[in-house]
């Protein structure tokens, strides 16, 4: 281990540094471009920066897109940890046929293509009045995401020692209040992770927003910015500043949850 | 926390009381067996039934008569379905062969610890964890006649004419399954670190003394290591490129023509574009019953490692 990094070894970090440096390092300076330096190949590194893109990004429409993106990824967050925080506990405190199978259609759920659950529910949707409104976006994003968070939080619901509990027990606890006291702040690192995952899929989800929301006027960003960039005659910095604002809430959590990520995402994915 | 041991002998005194609490924690699973009923089991069953009707756009909250396995042979008889599971496989195999092989190349890269490595696994990180919608939006810039890849193609003297990335059909696929890779390399990469974090030091040291080699180490201790996790995470890919369509609406809308209509791709424009729910519903069907293959193949691998 303590040899020092091989050449193929900076080859490779070479390789991923190019592949994900520059791409992001792109967005930012194309944000900052006139139209006509975008295209303008001596323009490519060296250019006059504008503001242009975001003063004309910036106006009452982007505000309503963002605040509905913060209501969706904000409830549809809190609604699938209330709903998934219990069922990861319970899965990981019950044993038995029924929750081989409750795990086996979680997996099932996690795996379906969002193009299969986007066709019936569009249909249900319009039967139950929920198209249209944004708790329909939310509804729908809470059951995309609850399956992906209880798998995630159930190996840390489980490496909490069933002793503790018990313990807990002894002293006159219920089995609601040493929940609450006991094994939640014990999973507290599980909750979070899970907490910033489903935030930041939510921040990204656009294919219910595009598909629920019947109007351009109530789209959250992520709905904006892929009605944008599908459409012809691309206003590249225009987009690219729209995707700039889009990423500077998921930078902002990011940086506060990136250890949590590094050590936790691996842990549902494996066990 | 410190005293298993008397806490255990406490646990075996309250053992009368245990029976009860077990299936009180039962109700713990009731908000999302509700939940999910209605919102994930309940529009799988209305897509069977969809896919077993004919539905329109003007039907599709009336009643839908019923037509057997039509639209299944319809998207047979057009080749569609056949086309369409023929470029998935293509997709996915390339979103798997290029996210393993250069997500372990970047977990041997990543695994020493160096300014150089924290940062560029923060920056990765950082892309795996931006909406595809913003990816896929620079990607698509990238990849534009005048874009970043087409200027340097062009001043190294690889090219005179833009190089059609997204433009071909042929290129076009590949282009975005690429971009898929690298939407998923940073996650598989993270996952091959763990693993590799947990071979112990004296192995290497011991390897070192033998006058192991560097790809020696790679291929004698590395990849034996890692392998539970590399099956698991093989179907964690395979599921994540079959899955894939943000990228595709994003960068290809699909086409050009049908070049990048993957089957969850093809089943969500037949019903919102062409308006032919029915149809869609048939072609996710399948797609679902390709999923559930997966999914015990999935659900196998984990059984494995856990054993091993």
């Amino acid at each position: 281990m303590s040899r020092s990094a091989g050449p193929v070894n900076t080859i490779v970090k070479v390789l991923l540094s190019l592949m994900y440096g520059l791409p992001l390092l792109w967005i930012l300076l194309t944000s900052f471009k006139s139209s006509a330096d975008v295209f303008a190949t001596d323009s490519t590194f060296v250019f006059r920066p504008v503001v242009t893109a975001y003063v004309e990004a910036l106006d009452g429409a982007l505000l309503d897109a963002l605040q509905q993106s913060v209501v969706i990824a904000v409830g549809t967050t809190a609604l699938t940890l209330a709903i998934a925080i219990p069922a990861g506990y319970g899965l990981a405190r019950t044993r038995g046929w029924a929750v081989s199978v409750g795990l086996g259609l979680l997996i099932v759920l996690q795996m379906l293509p969002q193009t299969a659950n986007v066709i019936p529910l569009f249909q249900i949707f319009g039967d139950w009045g929920l198209l249209d409104s944004t708790l329909g976006v939310v509804v729908a994003d809470s059951a995309l995401l609850v399956p992906f968070a209880v798998i995630l939080m159930r190996p840390f619901f489980r490496a909490v020692p069933p002793q503790l509990e018990e313990a807990a027990a002894i002293d006159g606890a219920s089995v609601l209040r040493s929940f609450f006291s006991v094994v939640l702040p014990v999973a507290r690192n599980g909750v979070a992770t899970t907490g910033t995952l489903v935030f930041l899929l939510a921040w990204g989800e656009f294919l219910y927003a595009v598909n629920f929301f019947l109007s351009p006027g109530t789209y959250p960003l992520s709905a904006l910015l892929a009605q944008q960039v599908s459409a012809f005659g691309i206003n590249w910095p225009g987009l690219m500043a729209l995707a700039v604002l889009s990423s500077v809430p998921v930078l902002l959590v990011y940086s506060l949850t990136y250890r949590l990520l590094r050590d936790g995402l691996t842990v549902g994915a494996v066990k | 926390m410190s005293t298993p041991a008397p806490a255990a002998a406490r646990a075996s005194a309250a053992a009368p009381q245990r029976r009860p609490r077990r299936q009180s924690r039962y109700l713990f699973l009731l908000p999302a067996l509700v939940f999910l009923a209605l919102f994930s089991v309940y529009p799988l069953v209305q897509l069977v039934r969809m896919s077993l009707s004919d539905v329109t756009a003007s039907t599709l909250n009336t009643a839908w008569p019923f037509i057997g396995l039509e639209n299944f042979q319809q998207g047979l008889a057009s080749g569609q379905t056949g086309d369409a599971l023929t470029r998935t496989a293509v997709f996915v195999l390339v979103v798997t062969v290029v996210g393993m092989v250069l997500g372990l190349a970047g977990a041997i890269a990543l695994r020493t610890r160096g300014r150089w490595s924290n940062v560029l696994l923060a920056v990765m990180v950082f892309a795996w964890a931006l909406p595809p919608v913003v990816n896929g939006s620079v990607w698509k810039f990238l990849f534009a006649d005048a874009g970043l890849l087409n200027v340097a193609a062009r001043a190294v003297g690889l090219t005179d004419t833009a190089l059609p990335f997204l433009y071909d059909q042929y290129w076009a696929l590949g282009a975005v399954a690429f971009v898929n890779s690298w939407a998923v390399i940073p996650f598989n990469a993270l996952v091959f670190r763990a693993a590799l974090l947990n071979i112990e030091p004296e192995v290497f040291e011991a390897a070192a003394l033998d006058g192991a080699s560097r790809w020696q180490e790679v291929r004698h201790i590395m990849v034996p290591s890692v392998r539970p996790t590399m099956l698991v995470l093989l179907v964690l890919t395979i599921v994540y490129g079959f899955r894939s369509f943000d990228f595709i609406y994003v960068m290809t809308y699909g086409g050009p023509g049908t070049a990048t209509n993957t089957l969850p791709f093809l089943g969500y424009l037949q019903a919102f574009s062409r308006f032919d729910f029915g149809l869609g519903a048939s072609t996710s069907v399948v797609a679902v019953l390709v999923v559930l293959v997966l999914a015990v193949l999935y659900a196998r691998s984990i059984s494995k490692e856990e054993k091993e």
